[in-house]
């Protein structure tokens, strides 16, 4: 009777207990992630090559004045601001939207491709996965733009040695806020990028409303009719940061400190709402 | 709820109560309760639509229910510290990126539990993808699709397997490769738990059945009462002296019905006691069987109600 009783009763099974859910592993998780995807690669290629390809051709032909200063040129010459070299980062605009682009992909891929049904059923309490996604994309753009900007910086520098736009160090005056801004500027759109995709979790509605209602709307807010709307213009997600790569910040709406308020601002709203909307949405 | 000494429960690993599930005004989940066991194969039988893989997103948190609980061995999925080793689940819809190799795609998942590539390079063994791991998982067929979300599913060596019409997209030895697989994975006292909705694909692999239909429960039962249970052995006799024969077995409890003369079906009793009556009253017979309803007749009659009932809803909205 009792070996019956035996054979029937199913043998107990317990799981491993070394394996353990945790933050340093759902960072490393991303990490594996978005290094592991092509398309990763190709658009942080692609950004680069614009950012500081523009960069280093513009330098080579930077002994032309640019425009505002070409006015007067029959004037004696105006003694020229050292700073104006820094121009030549205008190139990182554009790349700036490659980063966004990439941020919002690295979260709407997932929806696309259901992978993030195994990144929640791993993960069910879901917010780590967003802030894991967060810190590993931001650090990535932080050293890559770090030394991107850095190396185009010392390369134009070299580029414009002989001419009067050379000869800047980075402890001149204004030398290292702007270079930092550049990157900060970088790193903020980024993950402004990554929370509209976390909120919208679809790549075209993503991309487009990064593009149309981030870039594109603030440009058209100072063009209308109504000067309320111009006056607001500054304060969109996607100006805040423009004070802190600025060769002259004084005629500027925001200062650089008010320019990291409205950053840390629009972040917080954003990402909060990415992970009450991650919260609440089924997957 | 049984437990025991170390805390896992030996009854009940998945228990659903009262689920309901609604998406807009389509209830896919209609107040279902059932409970899954560890150490045995439970089938999850429905037809398309019933709500099978909605129930099972829900019970590993990606949809939450509208009414009701889910929970594994007595807490909610999300409550757990390392939900990878209490659940391993194969979803039915794509759960990987094209993009990524099949190894990438698990190396990933394993680091967020820190399980060591050694588990990841074990679990690509046992499904038999080495040979293409390193490969873009959007080049791999039906068959290899499934075999890396079963890999996916067997990552964290968990206590539960949930596992969604898994013989989709598999040639012949693949399917007789997961059934041999599930049936060992619960024999070592693992809860498992796959989906189909044809029931010859469960008929061979579980011994437990939950039927659905349109989001509610219709059965839950062995696959032996199952069939039993529908009580439709049916005596099939052929006899010249037919006539003589189905007067003899007239009783209580008994129907007789000849379908073409000399021939009868007898429901309600059984072939020795027809023999037995033949024989002591000297009667002739040609033939004489027992015919078992199939399990896929059973599924069949058992859900017709829900699939009509669909069809004429559907209908009436075209
Ligand atoms: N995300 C969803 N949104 C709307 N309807 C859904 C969703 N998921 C499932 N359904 C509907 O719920 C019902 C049950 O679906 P499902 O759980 O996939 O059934 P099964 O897996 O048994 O075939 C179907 O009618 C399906 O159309
Ligand atoms: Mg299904």
């Amino acid at each position: 009777m009792s070996a019956t009783m035996l054979a029937e009763s199913p043998a107990t099974y317990s799981p491993p207990a070394q394996f353990r859910l945790s933050g340093s592993g759902l960072l490393r998780s991303e990490w594996t992630k978005f290094w592991s995807l092509r398309s990763s690669w190709i658009v942080m290629i692609c950004a680069a090559l614009f950012g500081a390809g523009i960069a280093v051709a513009v330098a080579f032909d930077f002994t032309i004045p640019p425009p505002e200063a070409s006015e007067g040129a029959n004037a004696p010459a105006a003694p020229v601001d050292p700073l104006t070299a820094l121009n030549v980062f205008f190139g990182f605009q554009l790349a700036s939207v490659f980063i966004a682009v990439l941020g919002a992909l690295f979260i709407t891929g997932e929806y696309s491709t259901g992978s993030i049904r195994s990144t929640m059923s791993a993960a069910p309490r879901r917010t780590g996965v967003l802030w894991a996604k967060t810190a590993v994309f931001g650090s990535i753009v932080l050293a890559v733009y770090s030394v991107l900007i850095l190396a185009t910086f010392y390369a134009t520098q070299a580029i414009l040695s002989d001419t009067e736009y050379g000869g800047l160090a980075l402890s001149d005056p204004g030398v290292f806020r702007i270079l930092s801004g550049q990157v900060v500027m970088m790193v903020y759109l980024g993950l402004l990028g990554l929370a509209v995709g976390a909120i919208l979790r679809n790549s075209a509605g993503s991309i487009s409303f990064y593009v149309g209602a981030i870039l594109v709307l603030p440009m058209l807010m100072v063009e209308l009719p109504w000067e309320w709307v111009g006056d607001i213009a500054p304060y969109t997600p996607g100006n805040v940061p423009n004070t802190l790569a600025m060769l002259d910040t004084t005629g500027a709406t925001l200062s650089v400190g008010e320019s990291w308020a409205w950053m840390g601002a629009w972040l917080v709203v954003s990402f909060g709402l990415a992970a009450v909307l991650l919260k609440r949405r089924d997957v | 709820m049984d437990r025991i000494a170390c805390g896992r429960s030996v009854v009940d690993m998945i228990e659903i109560e009262h689920l309901t599930k609604r998406y807009g005004r389509k209830t896919a989940v209609d107040d279902l309760t059932f409970t899954v066991k560890p150490g045995v194969v439970t089938g999850f039988l429905g037809p398309n639509g019933a709500g099978k893989s909605t129930t099972m997103r829900t019970i590993v948190g990606l949809d939450a229910p509208t009414a009701g609980t889910v929970r594994v061995n007595g807490k909610r999925y999300a409550q757990f510290r390392s939900p990878m080793t209490e659940v391993g689940a194969l979803l039915e819809a794509k759960s990987v990126h094209a993009g990524r190799s099949a190894y990438k795609h698990l190396l990933a998942l394993a680091h967020t539990h820190s399980v060591p590539k050694r588990r990841v390079r074990e679990v690509i063994d046992t499904v038999g993808l080495s040979d293409v791991a390193g490969k873009r998982v959007g080049g791999f067929s039906l068959g290899m699709g499934q075999r890396l979300g079963i890999a996916v599913a067997l990552l964290g060596d968990p206590a539960v397997l949930i596992l969604d019409e898994p013989v989709n997209g598999l040639d012949p030895d693949g399917v007789r490769w997961i059934r041999e697989l599930l049936k060992s994975l619960a024999a070592e006292g693992r809860t498992v738990f796959l989906s189909s909705h044809l029931m010859s694909e469960l008929s061979q692999t579980a011994d437990h059945l939950v039927v659905i239909g349109q989001g509610k429960l219709l059965a839950d039962t062995t696959v032996d009462e199952f069939v039993n249970g529908r009580g439709d052995g049916k005596v099939r006799v052929v006899s010249p002296d037919a006539a003589a024969l189905a007067e003899r077995l007239q009783g209580p409890g008994i129907t007789i019905a000849s379908p073409k003369s000399g021939v009868l079906e007898i429901q309600g009793t059984e072939a020795a006691v027809v023999g037995t009556t033949a024989a002591a009253h000297g009667l002739v017979l040609h033939e004489l069987s027992t015919q078992r309803a199939s399990l896929e007749d059973v599924f069949m009659e058992i859900t017709a109600d829900a699939v009509e009932y669909q069809q004429t809803k559907e209908g009436v909205a075209a």
